[in-house]
């Protein structure tokens, strides 16, 4: 960006912890597995005497491999943090980009989550609150544990109460 | 926090009832509530079960009876020194807290039969999610409600600056409301309350039902029932299919005038807005009244709302995003229904705010605003040509509706805009629904800045910001060149920090 005039030097967009992407394929695959059952399903019960047998469960299943194999690696690569002293800033995806910026004296609490899948593959998830009513709750995924705890660490001491 | 109270618990203060008086005010209110047992007692009166249905209605009153009872009964308010403790329920009992320095705003609420009694509704704004009963209490004496709001306000405003926190019941009359609607006023303010959904609403329900009823304003047999013979009127409606039709829009714009005053009397009679210690205290209302305060300092952002016609004529309504709930849906208190310039700036400058400059130096949005939507829409094209080609004249009336979607677009974008005032963010948008919005950027809370597939090849990205309270649309600003809106956003969050 060449449009940052004030910021001296703001340290670089950081990308997250690999393991993420091990969490988002486990992720995809339960939630394809899914579809794929219910649309083999579906074509036992209702397309079997039709010339269309057989064609849910193939096209499902290109479809699920393709989004199982790809999805995770871009939606990893264009998930990008940075804090700096003043602000949060969490960037995410690309046919739907979302750029957020949290200011640290905003922050109403902080949660560092970590599910079953996050804990096998080694990362957490911060999860930032304000008190806006659009945009609420920002969390940032694939966060390293030890890394989480210090971001949270850092957060809290900007944490104040009042809403004014 | 929300443990049981033990009963001498010095600083929690002694228990209190809700007023008995309830069993009668709540008894409405719990009428409203049983509109499934009114669908089955409604069966089975229609099905035949005459006897059934009403022993059904009879088990139903006194169910809603007994119900209403018990929560009298178990339900307890005590005020202490720093919060307020609400325990109520039947069989799930809950103990709430509520500490003085989270209440935001005490809101006063008098149906017309609590009016007659009374009585009044307290609402404990919190600024909490919890939905609406987090702290009601339903029905209690006005002059003790009152006592409340004064007890509340005295202490949490010891955080507050205070001005002149003269006893607020008393105080109003030495220095006069800051805005007040005289009668002339509200009726104007009726008049444009006039509302397209009505008319629309209408216009469907003659078209759809109006035979079966006997009400079709366009029919030319309305009309000429209505008018006796002989009567002018009905010669020339005779003559002129036309004339019905004009007829009856007339009526039904008439229609739509008179609900919208009808609806404005009923909310905004009487509409006074004062000055407090702690802020701005509204009351207004026919039927219900409703007594607000909302604290000044709670205020996040100010919208000046008009439409073409108000706008020319120079009036404005003001209204306060803040982070309690209004009674309405809007999410944002009204402040000022219906109010020229300077006194639109007069309440701003109540709040400690400047008043709009008199010049604004408006940015424009980028014109993808208009070629956004004209790209979003391209499947519709192909429909259109394909319609043109089979049936011309369906064709023609969808390419027309696709051009004024677009012209409609494109008048929007030439009022769509923001200007930077000092350390606050203004933004206009809409030529239908005119709004001015003004945002503090410390009241910012987060912001992301968005872009799409369609909107990355217009080079453009949209700014949204997260403001406490307020409705969910948020605030927002379209279609800005990329490099602009990083750098409006590094300004913005510059004053926020």
């Amino acid at each position: 960006m060449t449009t940052e005039p004030e910021q001296p030097a703001p340290p670089a967009l950081e990308p997250v912890e690999p393991g993420y992407k091990n969490v988002l394929r486990v992720r995809f695959l339960i939630f394809w597995l899914v579809i794929w059952a219910a649309a083999a399903v579906f074509d036992r019960a209702a397309l079997q005497a039709t010339e269309f047998a057989g064609f849910p469960t193939i096209a499902v299943f290109v479809v699920a491999a393709a989004g199982v194999l790809t999805a995770p690696q871009r939606i990893y690569a264009r998930l990008r943090y940075r804090l700096t002293e003043k602000l949060l800033q969490v960037v995410r995806g690309w046919l739907f980009h979302v750029d957020t910026v949290v200011p640290l004296v905003r922050v109403q609490h902080i949660d560092v989550t970590r599910g079953p899948l996050e804990k096998m593959f080694g990362v957490a998830t911060l999860v930032v609150h304000t008190a806006g009513t659009h945009n609420s709750i920002v969390t940032l995924p694939g966060l390293a544990p030890e890394r989480a705890a210090h971001i949270r660490d850092i957060i809290r001491e900007h944490v104040r109460t009042d809403f004014a | 926090m929300s443990e049981p109270t033990s009963p001498d618990d010095a600083a929690v203060g002694p228990p209190e009832h809700l007023h008995p008086l309830f069993l009668l005010t709540g008894f409405g209110g719990s009428l409203r509530g049983m509109a499934g047992g009114y669908a089955g007692i409604g069966y089975l009166a229609v099905s035949g079960r005459l006897q059934t249905a009403l022993f059904g209605a009879v088990l139903l009153l006194l169910f809603m009876a007994a119900s209403l009872f018990l929560y009298w009964r178990r339900f307890e308010y005590r005020v202490g020194e720093n919060e307020i403790r609400i325990d109520s329920g039947i069989l799930n009992r809950t103990h709430r807290s509520i500490p003085f320095d989270r209440i935001q705003d005490v809101d006063i609420t008098q149906g017309p039969l609590a009016r007659l009694l009374g009585l009044a509704k307290v609402k404990f704004e919190t600024g909490g999610t919890a939905g609406e009963e987090e702290g009601v209490l339903q029905a209690i004496l006005l002059e003790r409600a009152q006592e409340l709001r004064k007890l509340v306000r005295a202490r949490r405003g010891q955080s507050v600056p205070v001005a002149s926190d003269a006893p607020a019941e008393a105080a109003p009359a030495d220095t006069g409301p800051i805005y007040a609607m005289d009668l002339k006023r509200l009726l104007l303010a009726g008049t444009f309350n006039f509302s397209l959904a009505v008319f629309a609403g209408l216009f469907g329900l003659t078209q759809t039902f109006g035979d079966v009823l006997g009400f079709d304003p366009f029919s030319r047999r309305f009309w000429l029932s209505l008018l006796s013979a002989g009567d002018p009127i009905r010669d020339y409606i005779i003559a002129h299919q036309v004339a019905a039709a004009v007829a009856g829009a007339v009526l039904l714009v008439l229609i739509g005038i008179v609900t919208g005053i009808v609806r404005t009397v009923l909310t905004d009679f009487g509409f006074r807005l004062d000055r407090t210690g702690v802020g701005l205290r509204r009351r207004r209302g026919l039927l219900t009244r409703t007594d607000v305060t909302l604290p000044v300092n709670r205020a996040q952002a100010a919208v000046i709302a008009t439409g073409p016609v108000r706008d020319r004529l120079g009036w404005r309504e003001l209204r306060l995003q803040s982070l309690a709930k209004d009674e309405g849906s809007r999410g944002a208190h009204v402040v000022a229904p219906l109010a020229r310039d300077e006194e639109v700036g007069q309440i701003l400058g109540q709040l400690g705010w400047l008043p709009l400059p008199p010049s604004i130096g408006w940015v424009r949005v980028s014109r993808a605003y208009v070629g956004i939507l004209a790209a979003a829409m391209a499947p519709l094209y192909v429909a259109a040509i394909a319609n043109l080609v089979l049936v011309p004249p369906a064709g023609a009336a969808f390419v027309v509706a696709l051009l004024a979607v677009i012209a409609v677009r494109f008048l929007a974008w030439s009022r769509t805009g923001y200007a930077v005032d000092g350390d606050r963010l203004l933004t206009r948008t809409g030529w239908w629904r005119r709004r001015v919005t003004v945002l503090p950027a410390r009241k910012i809370q987060s912001v992301d800045l968005r872009e799409n597939f369609v909107s990355r090849l217009f080079g453009v990205a949209s700014l949204q910001f997260g403001v406490a309270g307020g409705g969910m649309t948020g605030h927002s600003i379209p279609a800005i060149p990329r490099g602009e809106a990083r750098i409006l956003r590094e300004r913005l969050l510059g004053f926020a920090t």
